[in-house]
């Protein structure tokens, strides 16, 4: 069946588009034309051709995950303090970096020779699966088993947003498409009433990509990120004016409706009708997000699990939000917590200062996020993704030759741990390892197109074929780099 | 192409230059043989009966007629044809004869002709009240005021709407509306770009001179000249050094640890792949890498147009050097004017009245200031350009010079080979395709589609302009007739009876054309982001008249902004600076306007040739709730019940008009006061419940879109 429709809308779609789409049909495949009904939301006339091919038809394969939620720790966590452990680095701490690690690269402060860092906490193995956890986080321990970790993932950027804008678009440089523009331009949204791609940021401010890292680039905007805002609006503009009460506002909307009906009867237009649909929607957004977004319904053993306060701004309220929406539909939700960077250069941004204070605020809530999705047999088709955008030197950063009042570590992109679990992802595995001091893979090192390729297949897309034109070239989330790691899929 | 094109060349076989197509080989054998189709290997495998040989590999089949078409091709000495685009236009084509004397002038015999080729018969004309909405959206961005309305619909002349497109043509909004293309073209924003998108708070001078070479309708021959080599003009003048900011408007990278020269490179690159893009519809930032899959332009050449463009002084400094100290057009002329008004005070001996102070301090308050412009490096420091091998900017190939690549017209010998040749041969009785893309640009600004629809690519992968010979027409008249002149270009197409076509569509049109690719109806498309900001401020009479100026920053929800630690507030504007039109909005690069955003601008990191138009329920609750258009409807309502008359049915029917040009039908107006007393029975003031009115009109989708 659903073959048959692909084909067709294959013919359908090459009868409109005719020789552009006849000459680069191959490529384009069905990932160009599966531009997914957001919302329900459409674009106009002309742009429709390229455009508005509904929802499923954009899988490329059966998925394993129907919703992802991305946990990124915005500034990047130490993963040498919390999941890959050294103990040889602990007999290096205080001596001096040999040249060899230092020829050749770049760093983003660390100059002339700086000292090796032990770990600054004592670590254990837990679970069936003996995995290495440090005592920063007393609560993931328990989940181990069910996770994979990644130990020598890759990036190709040292600075924090040319890395966070290539984790999330697939690019160091503003401009081009999120992640989640990727996902429901691909397949769509589960839940009309809700936006399909949905953006949770805690921690200070926001993180240095900026919005780009979930606007839609060259993408349509009905794909761009929405922002759930824990203070004012939740959504922009989603409450009614002052003096303007829900029943007025029905009684607005029905207006304008009957007007624009109206108005069809001499126009004819169909993009009239949508946008009598899109008022409508609106009218039940103005329900929905305010509905969803409420987490005080919860009962008090879920606040107590995750650690939330209803009305703070709060990486447990986000976890406890994402799983609501993931309950609701929505398909990729996109969580950013910031704080993480750790240089040693002031009483904050150090390994003792800030960084633990992140790890407190996230262990808690990421395991219980983990926890409550499983009991909910919801793990099985919600993919979570947890990690920054690159790790941090076993080299204590040195900025302008002498050493840090704090201890801390510099940028790192060779290899730096994440872990994922859920969404048809081996439970308690360990792909990669690094070298001694964890400072270069020496086995199966994950390249962040890798990652991406992977985390597209499991949602049913094929990142080959995931493209959209743009100057001229078809782009893809992957670049022309990616392959899927079969060795940690289920 | 995707196999055997400039990408991928899968057994050492291309088909995009022809000397490469007609080689043998990996195998050996010649894929193409000239007159002899039973030699060529193509048929052969097109033809083959094994699917691991058939070509093209996993995929159908061609059909018999194909296959008959490509055999007739080489029996005929398989000629490689030029891509139209690369042809010059017949300088002989007109308009060609019709049945019956259907239309205007021109261009409605072509339109005329095509659509009966396809089975359609044109709509009837618009209504009046349609047609001045409708010439006053498209020529100024902004609705009719009440004075032209009032003359157009009760003149009985019968050059009435021609009176009033000049008059509209003449109007210092008409800059306003046609920047905005142009500035994303240019990828204009008042900030650097990349991570910490630093303000550049001079640049609006730049904006403003474009919206003044609109309003002055400079050629567009000259127009160009301008902007891409305004510095290399002998005795420019400061507007011409100002124009050269167009080029600035590329990003600069400010973080830490990053490399001026990659960045440098990549602005330099960007300034080839916009000029190309803008003035001859052509892709060419795939070249960087590898030569172009579909187009026939070489790795090398892209560099050789590089060369053009490599030569400047800038160098992603973080200080945005170079800069020139200067004041915008329309600046220059206040001063002078406030200059001889100060004399003629002198002259009367009123030198200490309050007027004097007055006129003095504004004259004190227009300071120039620092704008990053264009400047070349002197000869004895000019820079080698080399090619980059697969792109990498750190693997240097040969050095290459200033050239043309050679699917394009060569440049004539008197033309400098730097920037100001590259801009003489872009508007070049040589170059066919600079008149062809602008034209199409202007024709997509005002139906909503261009006749080649892909506004932005010309190349071999383009749509096929839906009216070849009208495109040509009209770039050749562009040229000689128009001189160049965009108003003149602008007032043609829409003294068109195909303009003036009502854009409601009968079943058959929509079955036939859902898209209106034959434009056998008035277009009908959703009005951009500026329009619907500017409309509803207008409608209201909250719209500012002030033309020119700095960016400034209205109204938006806290924490918007709050996008970096680095730098920048969002400082609210005051006054009649809160009520400007969109266009001098801030355009910060990270964070635009949001309710824009919602209605489809592009974020300006790159040069953008169409806005894709979404219909979202986001942008419902903008129209609905986004204090701009809560202030709207309250001060719309405060017109209705003010000046609407006596009864609520008189004032409602007040309101529509002003929105729409024309009276709420019975219904409508049954409907919107039905909304009025229901919400009087709910206990809300008469002001109150006309405000929920007013938002209704400003909801309909009538006015949301160009119809």
């Amino acid at each position: 069946m659903a073959e048959k429709l692909i084909k067709e809308l294959h013919s359908k779609h090459e009868n409109h588009l005719s020789r552009r789409q006849f000459l680069g049909s191959s490529t384009l495949g069905l990932g160009a034309m599966a531009l997914g009904n957001l919302s329900g939301c459409s674009i106009s006339s002309e742009d429709e051709l390229r455009s508005n091919f509904l929802n499923k038809t954009g899988l490329h394969h059966v998925p394993k995950a129907k919703n992802i939620i991305f946990l990124h720790m915005a500034g990047a966590p130490s993963q040498l303090e919390l999941f890959d452990y050294k103990p040889l680095l602990q007999n290096l701490d205080g001596k001096e970096c040999p040249p060899s690690l230092l020829e050749g690269k770049q760093f983003a402060f660390i100059e002339g020779v700086p000292q090796m860092l032990g770990p600054q906490f004592s670590f254990n193995q837990y679970g069936e699966s003996r995995s290495w956890v440090s005592e920063l986080l007393p609560n993931f321990k328990d989940i181990v088993d069910d996770v994979a970790f990644l130990k020598a993932v890759k990036t190709d950027e040292f600075n924090h947003a040319p890395a966070q804008l290539f984790m999330h678009t697939g690019s160091p440089r503003i401009g081009r498409p999120g992640f989640g523009s990727w996902v429901t331009y691909g397949l769509g949204s589960e839940n009309t009433n809700l936006p399909g791609y949905v953006v949770l940021v805690s921690g200070q401010s926001i993180p240095s990509g900026g919005k780009s890292l979930w606007g839609s680039g060259f993408l349509p905007s009905l794909y761009q990120g929405v922002e759930l805002r824990s203070k004012g609006d939740p959504v922009l503009y989603i409450s009614n004016p002052e003096n303007t009460s829900r029943t007025t506002r029905r009684q607005v909307i029905n207006t304008i409706n009957k007007l624009n009906e109206i108005e069809h009867n001499s126009s004819n237009s169909p993009e009239t009708l949508s946008r009598i649909a899109q008022y409508e929607l609106a009218f039940k957004m103005q329900m929905t997000v305010p509905e969803a977004t409420n987490i005080k319904d919860e009962p008090d053993y879920i606040h107590e699990m995750y650690g939330t306060e209803p009305g703070e701004v709060s990486f447990a309220n986000n976890c406890l939000l994402a799983r609501r929406l993931a309950e609701r539909g929505v398909k990729f939700i996109q969580l950013f917590h910031r704080g993480w960077d750790s240089h040693g250069s002031n009483d904050f941004e150090n390994l003792h200062g800030g960084f633990l204070k992140r790890c407190e605020e996230v262990d808690k809530a990421m395991t219980a996020l983990v926890k409550d999705l499983k009991q909910r047999g919801m793990l099985d088709d919600t993919l979570v993704v947890w990690g920054g955008e690159f790790g941090r030197t076993p080299m204590q950063e040195n900025r302008g030759g002498i050493s840090n009042p704090f201890k801390g570590r510099d940028h790192h992109g060779e290899a730096f741990t994440m872990w994922m679990t859920g969404g048809g992802v081996k439970n308690g595995i360990t792909y990669g390892e690094t070298d001694e001091i964890g400072y270069y893979p020496t086995k199966e090192s994950m390249h962040i197109h890798d990652l991406q390729a992977t985390i597209l297949n499991q949602l049913g897309i094929n990142h080959e074929r995931l493209t959209y034109p743009f100057q001229g070239r078809d782009f893809r989330l992957t670049d022309v780099a990616g392959d899927v790691i079969k060795d940690i899929l289920a | 192409m995707n196999c055997h094109g400039g990408v991928r060349a899968n057994g050492d076989l291309s088909f995009l230059f022809e000397q490469t197509a007609l080689l043998p080989a990996k195998s050996g054998k010649k894929a193409i043989i000239p007159f002899k189709p039973n030699l060529s290997e193509l048929i052969h495998r097109i033809k083959h009966e094994d699917p691991e040989l058939r070509m093209p590999l996993d995929a159908d089949p061609l059909s018999l007629d194909e296959i008959n078409l490509l055999e007739k091709w080489i029996n005929q000495g398989a000629k490689w044809g030029t891509h139209w685009a690369y042809i010059s236009p017949d300088e002989n084509i007109s308009p060609p004869k019709i049945e019956g004397d259907w239309g205007y002038n021109g261009i409605d015999p072509f339109i005329f002709k095509k659509m009966k080729s396809e089975n359609l018969t044109p709509s009837k004309l618009a209504s009046n009240s349609n047609l001045i909405r409708r010439a006053s959206l498209d020529i100024i961005g902004l609705p009719p005021n009440d004075v032209m309305v009032q003359q157009f619909l009760s003149s009985s002349e019968k050059n009435s709407y021609e009176i009033i497109v000049d008059e509209l043509l003449d109007s210092e909004h008409f800059g306003e509306k046609w920047a905005s293309m142009w500035l994303d073209l240019a990828r204009y924003a008042d900030s650097r770009g990349y991570q910490k998108d630093i303000l550049r708070p001079e640049i609006w001078r730049y904006r403003d001179w474009v919206i003044k070479a609109f309003n002055d309708d400079m050629p567009f021959d000259q127009f160009t000249i301008e902007q891409l080599a305004g510095d290399l003009i002998v005795d420019r003048s400061d507007d011409q050094l100002l124009a050269t900011a167009f080029h600035r408007n590329t990003m600069t990278n400010d973080e830490g640890g990053t490399k001026n020269e990659e960045f440098r490179l990549a602005a330099v690159m960007d300034r080839l792949s916009t000029t190309m893009e803008i003035w001859q519809g052509n892709t060419m930032a795939c070249v960087q890498c590898h030569s172009h899959p579909y187009d026939p332009i070489k790795h090398e050449e892209f560099y050789g147009m590089m060369a053009f463009f490599n030569n400047t002084m800038d160098n992603d400094n973080d200080n945005d050097y170079p800069k020139a100290s200067l004041l915008s057009p329309n600046e220059r002329l206040m001063k002078s004017i406030l200059e001889s008004r100060l004399s003629n005070f002198k002259s009367n001996g009123d030198s200490i009245s309050e007027d004097y102070q007055i006129a003095l301090n504004e004259f004190i308050s227009i300071q120039p200031n620092s704008v990053p412009i264009i400047l070349e490096l002197p000869i004895d420091s000019s820079r080698k350009t080399v090619v980059f091998e697969k792109g990498n900017w750190l693997v240097h190939g040969e050095e290459v010079s200033p050239s043309i690549p050679s699917f394009l017209p060569e440049m004539a010998q008197n033309f400098p080979k730097n920037r100001l040749g590259l801009a003489q041969w872009l508007v070049s009785e040589e170059n066919p395709l600079t008149a062809r893309v602008v034209v199409n640009r202007i024709w997509e600004q005002i139906f909503g589609r261009g006749i080649v629809t892909t506004v932005e690519d010309f190349g071999t992968q383009s749509e096929s302009p839906t009216h070849p010979e009208l495109l040509d027409w009209l770039a050749l008249r562009f040229i000689n007739e128009h001189q160049w002149s965009i108003k003149s270009l602008i007032k043609e197409i829409m003294m068109s009876k195909t303009y003036q076509l009502s854009s409601n569509v009968s079943d058959e049109q929509l079955a036939l054309d859902p898209y209106n690719r034959y434009l056998s109806r008035g277009s009908r498309y959703r009005l951009s982001a500026e329009q619907i900001r500017d409309q509803a401020l207008a409608i209201s009479g909250l719209l500012s008249n002030k033309v020119y100026g700095k960016s400034v920053m209205p109204p938006q929800p806290d924490g918007v902004w709050n996008v970096i630690r680095h730098v920048a507030k969002w400082e609210k504007s005051e006054g009649d600076d809160s009520h400007r039109r969109g266009i001098y909005t801030f355009w910060r690069r990270v964070s635009p306007y949001p309710s824009m955003i919602s209605f489809d601008v592009p974020s300006r990191e790159f040069c953008v040739s169409k806005r894709i138009r979404t219909n979202t329920p986001l942008q419902a609750l903008i129209t609905l709730n986004d204090p701009v258009f809560v202030e709207a409807s309250e001060a719309l309502a405060h017109l209705m019940i003010n000046k609407g008359g006596e009864s609520p049915e008189d004032q409602i029917s007040f309101g529509f008009q002003k929105a729409l040009m024309r009276l709420p039908g019975q219904s409508s107006l049954n409907h919107l006061s039905e909304l009025y007393h229901q919400q009087l029975e709910q206990n809300s003031s008469r002001m109150n419940a006309m405000k929920e009115v007013a938002s209704v009109i400003l909801n309909l989708d009538e006015l949301i879109m160009r119809t």
